[in-house]
């Protein structure tokens, strides 16, 4: 019973080569260069939509906070600033996570029109 | 209550596991069941069984108790759980699944090609599962008290032995079908709770013990949140989840890294759904019954609510169904871990045979329950919150860094994950001792995570640039294979 990958899974990496830059051959020069644009591309829209996360959570829960009357404001006998908090994020969280979805789907199929263009 | 209740439901879920554990002796898991498995396992069922290992004691009991003790400070723990999972979409879900490892010691052996960086990833990775283990046995030791009256540690070494028995015979994760079961049971066996409680005290009878304004004072209501344990709790929920040991193999069961996405999407639709209900066991417990507000006791709230709002036969069938979801929660996630962890220590320790992965197995069970049986809970949900502030002290930087920076180095991966073990480390073990005597610290010992993640990337980041060996030779090609889509 294996319940880990062989030792050898580093060396299943090579299976797409990537040419670094300064060999004498330019179409691996090329690859390599989308390569590091789709890297860049996915980790920049990995850290705006953590980042518009977190302020958008931000912003909710001073509102909740500051708004008045929402602790004194019941919905079946629970105050709405507590209901919010409660059941607020989620619909959030659904929403960023479908939205990064289709970006990190639209950037890979940028690259790889790109890729297959050469 | 009716101990003979608790009995049933108790033995029923031991024997169903046994049943499913020795039925996984045939149909076992290798390396290429997952193989094979990755061109059939729908998102849908991966997800489901991701979110059915990943729902432990913290979430099932902890949430509500938490909330009846705390108030809305509570809530932040199920918004965390749900987020770490959107952390792990942003960053490690596609990458992660594309690098072909199926344990985060693998991960690191083919990212930094250094034994040495395997070796400390392996030592952690057991660390943090033994921790998170003890929680789930401390849950079974409460359930097994509150609902039979046996002492505690018969709960927690009545999980231990089943556990060990059933992963050491089969590996009760052999099939992705059971662990999605175990989700859907654990969802109905709140949700049906929920509805027949909510429609109870709709109903009027009984009262509410508290009006209202005294069950939830703005004095615990969102407006009074202390921002650094927050933040500090939700750094260490986010981003712990990514480096937790069950999760990560799950989801090699996905053919690709767009599947890993959609999985991931789904298991954050299913965590939401999941933890509306707990959320409102807590929120009733704090208008019914608030005399179990008490430290230790309040994590039993989802046991008694039940039978304190419709005493009889009805209260007796809903308790049955909250004490067999709750034992699928501590048995599906502890042995999740165990399976997890003794795959780990066979392989570094013990030469990888099936012999050396049921003793590594009997190991992993036998350090977490010594543990749990010498401590008292203080809390579930506050427990596993320690764990994760100690995985992304740890884990998370090396991860992250890893996927996305080419510039990490072994010297600087292993020097990130020490510094980030032994500060957050000393802060979980030794704050309670110094938090006493010096009360201004305490919230940066009780909740480190604000600032051992950031010293911990600082230091990755600082002995990688300062590495005179540099990145080792196949990273290009490695970030490559993480990160082009597969075709």
């Amino acid at each position: 019973m294996r319940v880990t990958a062989p030792r050898s899974a580093g060396g299943a990496a090579s299976a797409r080569p990537l040419r670094s830059s300064g060999t004498d051959d330019p179409a691996g020069d090329i690859a390599a260069v989308y390569v590091r644009s789709l890297i860049g591309s996915q980790l920049r829209l990995a850290v705006t939509v953590a980042v518009g996360f977190a302020v958008a959570t931000v912003l909710f829960v001073l509102v909740i906070a500051l708004v008045p009357g929402l602790d004194d404001t019941y919905l079946a006998g629970v105050p709405v600033s507590w209901v919010l908090l409660g059941a607020g994020i989620y619909p959030l969280v659904i929403t960023v996570a479908v939205l990064y979805q289709r970006a990190a789907a639209r950037n890979e199929a940028r690259y790889r029109s790109l890729a297959e263009h050469e | 209550m009716n101990p003979a209740i608790g009995y049933t439901a108790i033995v029923g879920v031991a024997l169903v596991s046994a049943l499913i554990g020795f039925y996984g002796l045939r149909v076992s898991r290798t390396t290429s069941d997952f193989y094979v498995a990755s061109r059939t396992v729908r998102p849908w069922w991966n997800a489901s069984a991701i979110g059915g290992e990943y729902l432990s004691a913290a979430s099932f009991l902890g949430v509500a108790g938490l909330i009846l003790l705390t108030g809305s400070a509570a809530l932040w723990f199920p918004i965390g759980y749900t987020g770490g999972y959107l952390m792990l979409l942003l960053f490690v879900a596609a990458p992660l699944r594309r690098s072909g490892a199926y344990t985060i010691p693998d991960f690191t052996e083919a990212r930094l090609e250094s034994q040495w960086a395997r070796r400390v990833t392996s030592l952690l990775v057991i660390v943090i599962g033994w921790f998170y283990i003890v929680p789930q046995l401390q849950g079974a030791a409460l359930t097994v008290r509150i609902t039979t009256g046996l002492p505690s540690w018969a709960g927690a070494l009545a999980v231990a032995v089943i556990v060990a028995v059933v992963v050491a015979a089969g590996g009760m994760r052999s099939i992705t079908f059971v662990q999605a079961f175990q989700f859907w049971l654990k969802l109905t066996a709140l949700a049906v709770p929920v509805v027949a409680l909510l429609l109870v005290v709709g109903g009027g009878e009984p009262p509410a013990q508290l009006p209202p304004a005294e069950a939830f004072p703005a004095s615990a209501g969102p407006g009074e949140l202390d921002v650094y344990r927050t933040v500090s709790l939700m750094v260490a929920l986010l981003l712990g989840t990514l480096g937790l040991p069950h999760v990560l193999v799950r989801f090699y069961t996905n053919p690709d890294g767009v599947a890993a996405r959609r999985t991931t999407v789904i298991v954050l639709v299913l965590l939401s759904v999941f933890y509306l209900f707990p959320t409102i066991l807590g929120l009733l417990g704090r208008a019914f019954a608030p005399d179990l507000a008490a430290s230790g006791e309040a994590d039993a709230l989802i046991l008694l609510l039940p039978d304190r709002l419709v005493p009889g036969p009805l209260g007796d069938v809903l308790t049955a169904l909250v004490i067999a979801g709750a034992f699928a929660a501590f048995l599906s996630t502890s042995s999740g871990l165990v399976v997890s962890l003794a795959g780990v220590i066979s392989q570094d320790l013990l030469g990888g045979s099936v012999r050396g992965f049921r003793i590594a197995a009997i190991v992993s069970t036998i350090v977490p329950l010594l543990v749990a049986l010498a401590t008292e809970s203080s809390g579930l949900a506050g427990s596993v919150g320690l764990v994760f502030a100690f995985t992304a002290s740890t884990l998370c930087p090396m991860l992250i860094l890893g996927i996305w920076w080419r510039g990490l180095t072994s010297r600087g991966a292993i020097a990130g994950m020490l510094t980030g073990g032994v500060l957050s480390g000393a802060a979980i073990l030794g704050g309670p001792l110094v938090a006493a005597s010096v009360p201004a610290i305490a919230p940066f010992l009780e909740q480190p995570a604000a600032w051992t993640v950031p010293l911990a990337v600082i230091v990755t980041v600082a002995v990688s640039r300062l590495d005179r060996r540099g990145t080792p030779a196949g990273t290009d090609a490695f970030l490559t294979r993480l990160h082009v889509p597969e075709r």
